[in-house]
């Protein structure tokens, strides 16, 4: 068994950011859910805050697992999560056939089943007998599936598998139904995924060293989120309407905007102990 | 090389009952498979296959990580999961280009983009450790290549595990490359029959429009389903591996168990989509 090194001290307790990464995600999703109930597309933005959310608590679960040595480096884990979440969201949308409103909560439920599938494989028969691993492994399934989810609903306004997989284009005044360029046939998706992916990966990967700090890594996290917001925004001038986007541009802007100055005064707070350093000197060298 | 330099896990030797675990989520998965929806059955095997033919292949790869892009250790200076991925979608995507050409003409692609990529960028990191980094290839685990015949005694530098890109670890990328193509293909090839056959009648849409909507599922699913393959396979080598000449290789039983249970459930769902 592998020895735990704690990386930061302080913080929120795990668990509270479970509850509040779990239920802020799926109450933003839901809300994406007015669009149908209204007949606009106004509200896709939740869909984006649903995923920096999400992303939220996995920086965090990603910690807690690579507490423990991997032994391949932090990505890894989140390709695996984005990797089973893509299966278990799109899995998910289908519900929409039964009723629209099973689709967040069943991509949670198949999430966490094919994440606990994983995880047991990964911590039993891999060998690896890390204490938090099939916790782990599940829960960035769940935050990869609900990241996916939440940049998918962002991009096309709704998260029911019959309007991912279509889209009307007006060919001379003709409206004509296109699966190629929908969200799915399109293959959006897949950009989705690396977006999501990076968002994931890169804040503990970035932030872990002796000095890490619980507030600087989650505000990483946030800064990424937004940056993959913005993109996604971008992609969905392609499936939303004008006011849509500008409202789901500006809010990504204002959100990266103030993330990344804060990011940038908790870096500075971090690292101004360090300005003075001087080279370490070996007592009893060879000088 | 953990990320916050924690040792790293990963015993040796299998554990049975764990294992038996995994055989009986492949076993419930085809079985599930075959009762709700037969035709999938077939392909769903495939898809299992696919998946213990990247577990397996991505142990030849040569993996370095840290360690190596500072000529402490042999391989390719980066981690397995990003090779991996690098091999096996460099195939899939060949493979995907050639799939109206028939299986066997699809899979062949697929086993040669992979390997392809392999083979340029192992030739690339020889070039970079030779001539701007300096220093030749001498393998950590072994003083004789097992294929050359070549001594790797005399070059091994003080207090390295060896460096550089020893020719049976070039032979063992490639081969890596090829067997990862081979099995991202198939699971993409499996995946895209399914589709092809069971959307129309499930969403009740005209056969033009489908093939790009069949063409992306099965893409991003297989994209998905191949780096879970990989991302275990790389928790099973823990790090850093040189080759098939490694010790660490003999560890593949268990990640083609591991990966083949992943496999199973991923495509489950994968395939229960057209069900539902």
């Amino acid at each position: 068994m592998s020895v735990k090194i704690e990386a930061s001290e302080g913080g929120m307790d795990h668990n509270t950011m479970l509850g509040i990464g779990l239920i802020g995600a799926l109450v933003c999703i839901y809300l994406v859910y007015l669009n149908t109930l209204m007949s606009t597309e106004v509200f896709a933005f939740f869909g984006g805050i649903a995923a920096i959310i999400a992303l939220w608590w996995g920086t965090d679960s990603i910690k807690n697992l690579c507490s423990y040595g991997l032994g391949t480096g932090v990505p890894s884990a989140g390709m695996i999560a984005l990797g089973s979440g893509v299966v278990a969201m799109l899995f998910a949308t289908k519900l929409a056939g039964i009723n629209p409103l099973l689709v967040p909560v069943g991509c949670v439920v198949v999430a966490a089943i094919l994440g606990a599938i994983l995880g047991f494989i990964s911590d039993k028969v891999l060998n690896m007998n890390i204490p938090v691993m099939t916790r782990m492994i599940a829960e960035l399934t769940v935050v990869g599936s609900l990241t996916m989810l939440g940049f998918t609903a962002m991009v096309a306004g709704t998260f029911s598998f019959g309007d991912l997989i279509t889209s009307t284009t007006s060919v001379l005044g003709v409206e004509l139904a296109s699966y190629a360029s929908s969200v799915i046939g399109g293959c959006v998706l897949a950009t989705i995924f690396m977006l999501g992916a990076i968002a994931i990966q890169h804040p503990f990967n970035a932030c872990l060293g002796p000095n890490e700090s619980w507030d600087r890594t989650q505000m990483c996290a946030i800064e990424c989120g937004a940056l993959s917001m913005i993109g996604v925004a971008v992609m969905s001038l392609a499936f939303l309407s004008l006011p849509a986007v500008v409202i789901s541009f500006v809010i990504s802007i204002i959100l990266w905007g103030w993330s990344y100055s804060e990011l940038i005064k908790l870096s500075k707070r971090d690292a101004f102990a360090w300005l003075d350093s001087q080279p370490i000197r070996e007592v009893g060298g060879e000088q | 090389m953990s990320a916050l330099g924690g040792g790293s896990a990963g015993g040796e030797g299998i554990n049975p009952a764990a294992s038996l675990v995994a055989l009986v989520i492949v076993l419930a998965s085809v079985g599930i498979a075959y009762a709700l929806y037969p035709a999938a059955l077939i392909p769903l095997i495939g898809v299992i296959i696919g998946g213990m033919l990247i577990s397996f292949g991505v142990h030849f790869v040569p993996v370095g990580g840290a360690p190596a892009a500072m000529g402490q250790a042999p391989g390719i200076a980066t981690g397995v999961a990003m090779l991996a991925a690098g091999g096996g979608l460099a195939g899939l995507f060949g493979g995907a280009w050639a799939a109206e050409m028939g299986l066997w003409v699809a899979l062949g692609a697929g086993a040669v983009g992979g390997g392809l990529l392999m083979a340029i960028t192992c030739l690339m990191v020889n070039v970079v450790y030779v001539y701007s980094m300096g220093i030749p290839a001498a393998s950590g685990k072994v003083d004789k290549d097992p294929i050359t015949g070549d001594t790797y005694d005399g070059y091994r530098s003080q207090g390295t595990e060896g460096h550089g890109l020893p020719f049976i670890s070039y032979v063992g990328g490639v081969i890596g490359g090829t067997l990862a193509g081979l099995g991202g293909t198939l699971i993409y090839l499996e995946l895209l029959a399914v589709y092809e056959e069971a959307l129309p009648t499930v969403l009740g849409m005209t056969p033009e429009g489908m093939s790009t909507l069949a063409v992306s599922l099965a893409g991003i699913f297989a994209v998905g389903m191949f780096l879970v393959a990989a991302v275990l396979t790389a928790y099973n080598i823990t790090g850093t591996i040189e080759g098939p000449h490694d010790p660490k290789f003999k560890r593949w039983p268990r990640a083609v168990i591991g990966s083949s249970a992943a496999c199973a459930a991923c495509g489950l769902v994968a395939i229960l989509l057209v069900v539902i």
